[in-house]
């Protein structure tokens, strides 16, 4: 058989498994024939298996949680109205220094820190960085029976599906009081809302508190202090505390 | 003149039909699909950048990127060039700003190190893999979406930029220059004797 002689781009898609199979049995009938080139293919192919054994197999690398959509997603909702956020605290600083203290007043309540300040360090920290959830997806099952084992009856997980709101984890953090959770329901439209939950050591008033462009409503039940951090443009929070008041 | 092959591999190569499932659905699928992606970005972007936590750094910006984009992504494009392209793209964004960075360097008087790998490092390589790591960005970047992920030519050309005529003559630059390369690598006489 005299088979014409194969382009080098012909060669290649050989190499590749790119061409037709009629085709490709006069290549290969044509490579017989011609041992250089035959070899030269040969070099090629090995190359490929070469690369394809070191690169072929990406189950093999490490988890890495930050590379995970839903997180990224999260971050580009945060980082949004992160900016708002910060341009929100802004005006606080100028209003409070020319306007006098009403809001560190109302804030202060007596101690240094204002309530429930880690609530609002909590939310920042989810909405912004790069937090992995400790309860998340699949992983969602042990939430319930953690939270009752720490807050008893207070631990419960709301269902905030009425209000739009669905949950999409918790994290676990340590606070001086003892361990607090986080948990984090999002709206799918970019908005999101926490709730905080963690031991209550001091006495603390119920009340709400606003914080750049977050906003807190809090309260105590039992030992535990709980509060509602959401955006505080989210006129749906009005309505969400009292349902996680009431065990959502 | 050189003639045209009468049988192009492009002509294996059909762009995929268009799909017609619902957008709901459609998306779920997606979010499936992307997860199982990302592996592949994470090894796609190890050959481009021959190192772990840039790589990473690399996969994250470029999901950044896709999931901006997400909702203006045409539905017909096949999910995984469209993400390796963008991934591509930032690639060769970032190493556009490092040589910026390198020449505002040099300017100032800041030493910095040769980026041409030297010939003693090229022969210190023991395998093909240590002469890929010696290849070009572009020459690289296809050997690996043709080799290991399967591409087909046309796919290549989506995913990079380029017209298919350049997918080829690449494609077979890069294994020529990759074969001379792991050559000169082999192991010496002198040491299989000792072995």
């Amino acid at each position: 058989m005299n088979t014409s002689a194969p382009h080098s781009d012909e060669l290649h898609a050989y190499v590749d498994g790119q061409l037709p199979a009629a085709r490709r049995a006069e290549v290969e009938a044509w490579l017989a024939a011609h041992p250089d080139d035959a070899a030269r293919v040969r070099g090629w192919k090995s190359d490929v298996e070469a690369l394809r054994s070191a690169w072929g197999n990406p189950a093999a690398l490490p988890a890495e949680p930050r590379l995970d959509p839903a997180r990224i997603r999260r971050r580009l909702h945060a980082g949004r109205w992160t900016a708002l956020a910060r341009a929100a605290m802004l005006v606080l600083a100028l209003g409070l220094g020319a306007g006098g203290g009403w809001l560190a007043r109302d804030a202060r309540d007596g101690y240094g820190t204002p309530p429930m300040a880690d609530a609002m360090t909590a939310y920042r920290m989810l909405a912004d960085q790069q937090v992995s959830m400790d309860f998340e997806g699949g992983r969602m099952g042990g939430l319930q029976g953690w939270l009752a084992r720490n807050f008893n009856e207070a631990g419960r997980v709301p269902d905030l599906r009425s209000q739009g709101y669905a949950l999409q984890g918790a994290r676990m953090m340590s606070t001086p009081e003892g361990a607090a959770a986080m948990l984090v329901y999002e709206d799918g439209q970019g908005g999101m809302l926490g709730v905080y939950l963690r031991p209550r050591t001091q006495r603390m008033r119920d009340g709400e508190r606003r914080d750049g462009g977050l906003m807190a409503r809090y309260w105590g039940q039992g030992d535990t202090a709980i509060a509602v951090v959401s955006s505080r443009f989210d006129q749906r929070a009005d309505a969400i505390a009292p349902l996680v008041r009431r065990g959502g | 003149m050189n003639p045209r092959p009468r049988h192009t591999p492009a002509i294996d190569t059909s762009p995929n039909p268009p799909r017609t499932v619902d957008v709901c659905a459609m998306d779920e699928l997606d979010e499936d699909r992307l997860h199982a992606l990302i592996p592949r970005m994470r090894q796609f972007a190890r050959a481009l950048t021959r190192d772990g936590t840039a790589a990473d750094d690399l996969v994250q910006a470029a999901l950044e990127r896709a999931l901006r984009a997400w909702s203006s992504r045409s539905k017909r494009d096949a999910l995984q060039s469209w993400l390796f392209s963008i991934l591509y793209r930032q690639f060769i964004d970032e190493q556009r700003r490092a040589k910026r960075w390198r020449r505002v360097l040099d300017v100032v008087g800041v030493a910095d190190e040769p980026h041409a790998p030297s010939a003693e490092r090229v022969n210190e390589g023991r395998d093909a893999l240590a002469a890929f790591a010696q290849l070009p960005d572009e020459q690289r970047a296809i050997l690996l979406l043709v080799g290991v992920e399967g591409f087909s030519y046309r796919e290549v050309a989506d995913t990079l930029e380029i017209p298919i005529g350049t997918v080829m003559s690449r494609l077979s630059r890069a294994r020529d220059r990759l074969r001379r390369l792991s050559e000169g690598c082999a192991p010496t006489p002198a040491l299989r004797i000792l072995k």
